[in-house]
């Protein structure tokens, strides 16, 4: 008899220290950005860092940011061979402008390219806590717009992956 | 719900407390122990020659027979009242819930629950309902040692879950870890999933306790464990009508509060254990 109050005591103390599953681990795998890699035209298998690039989406006031720990306008400047933007979850074309040598002080060297991104999304079940993710199809024959602009400094854009699954590949390849 | 649920176990908690301090009094065995009245209704063998007897006259002499102690079968149904109270104050909850059992054996009793919910499950970023029916059958021991015609019941025991249902998918939100266009509101979808099918096995412990004449009022918890889970496509079964909230991992626990009735079907006679004399 008293192994059974035992049991019922340890249910009650097990249950009653039950913790929230409904936070969503930041380890999950969801809505993916879309990798993009900077190659140098003269020489395509070698990438290219770029310079204080800034990238705005259309309709938006703030750049994306690429330095959470950089102060001020710094933060918004990419200066790597890679970086990853986000898609519209809600839409099915994201547009944004592409700024190399952002904010410097000559304003020949400050070149706008805009690129428009064509897609179908499907959004895929990930878990309780996490809800829903998106995953993009980039428009198999017109994946992006490139608005040529009166001095363009992406000389090529090469679509690598048109499925946008996850974060581990390049999806776009961007030659300048 | 997570505080009714954490309510009901410190109430568990709080009883099984003060039935350990009442059952503390009255040290195990000791009734047993106690030398046991003569019981035996068998007239001994007849080992002298036959001879007339004057009946009226045996009438007279012969002691009162003591009363047999004797044990009550037959079927308990009820309802499980947690599950009925609660569309009372849960809006997103519909449930009703029958309980059986028959007895066996002193011991064993065979259990089964029949039941059927209604259940609106709102997390942060999904929002689903789940209809459908369950069956759960299986057996209860009672580890009750009862005195004389006390008739209460502790228990554990096991059961085979089955549950037929439906999920419909509400609204749900994109999981977006870089919200740069800003946070999209949830999707209304109403997609539905039909012919979906679980079952579990689960481990019961329970008590019942007779209020008055053939009614029992009881409760028990419920450790619960998928055997198997048909998932729609693109979604997950979030909530399994009489298994209750999925968690990660196959586990559930459950919870009920049940009146019953006692239908007495036939009567046992309890024959006394045979106490080996010291010699």
């Amino acid at each position: 008899m008293r192994k059974i109050y035992l049991l019922v005591l340890a249910l009650a103390l097990f249950f009653s220290s039950c913790e929230k599953d409904d936070i969503c681990d930041a380890n999950t795998a969801t809505t993916p950005r879309l990798v993009i890699q900077f190659y140098d035209f003269a020489n395509p298998s070698v990438l290219k860092n770029v310079t204080n690039l800034k990238v705005v989406g259309a309709g938006m006031t703030d750049g994306i940011i690429f330095n959470p720990t950089a102060a001020d306008e710094s933060k918004y400047l990419a200066n790597g061979s890679k970086i990853s933007i986000p898609l519209k979850t809600n839409d099915v074309t994201t547009s944004y402008t592409f700024t190399l040598n952002s904010g410097n002080s000559n304003p020949a060297l400050v070149n706008v390219d805009d690129i428009k991104f064509d897609y179908t999304k499907n959004d895929i079940f990930v878990s309780r806590a996490c809800g829903f993710k998106t995953i993009f199809t980039l428009n198999p024959t017109n994946p992006y717009t490139h608005t040529i602009a009166a001095d363009k400094w992406i000389k090529y854009i090469s679509v690598e992956k048109s499925n946008i699954e996850n974060e581990n590949e390049t999806h776009i390849k961007i030659f300048f | 719900m997570k505080h009714t649920l954490k309510y009901f176990f410190s109430f568990c908690l709080v009883l099984s407390i003060s039935l350990a301090k009442a059952q503390e009094t009255s040290p195990k065995g000791e009734l047993t122990n106690q030398p046991t009245p003569k019981t035996d209704g068998v007239i001994p063998e007849n080992t002298e020659p036959f001879k007339k007897v004057d009946l009226i006259a045996k009438k007279k002499d012969s002691i009162a027979p003591t009363p047999v102690k004797t044990d009550r079968y037959g079927v308990r149904v009820g309802v499980d009242l947690y599950k009925l109270t609660r569309a009372l104050y849960d809006k997103d909850y519909k449930g009703v819930e029958f309980v059986a059992d028959y007895r066996l054996t002193k011991k064993y009793f065979l259990a089964a629950e029949l039941g059927n919910e209604n259940k609106t499950t709102d997390d942060t970023r999904l929002n689903s309902t789940t209809k459908g029916s369950y069956l759960k059958a299986g057996f209860d021991y009672n580890a009750y040692q009862n005195w004389l015609n006390m008739e209460n019941i502790i228990s554990v025991g096991l059961r085979y879950g089955f549950s037929t249902f439906s999920q419909q998918l509400n609204s749900y939100k994109i999981y977006n870890a870089n919200p740069y266009f800003g946070e999209v509101p949830s999707i209304p979808s109403g997609q539905k999933f039909n012919g979906l099918t679980a079952s579990w096995i689960e481990v019961v412990a329970g008590v019942k306790a007779k209020v008055f004449d053939n009614v029992f009022v009881g409760f028990s918890v419920q450790l619960k464990r998928l055997v198997s889970n048909k998932q729609p496509d693109n979604f997950e079964n979030l909530y399994i009508p009489g298994f209750n909230r999925t968690y990660n991992g196959d586990f559930g626990v459950g919870f009920n509060y049940t009146v019953t009735y006692f239908v007495p079907i036939y009567k046992k006679k309890i024959t006394p254990k045979k106490v080996e004399k010291k010699k």
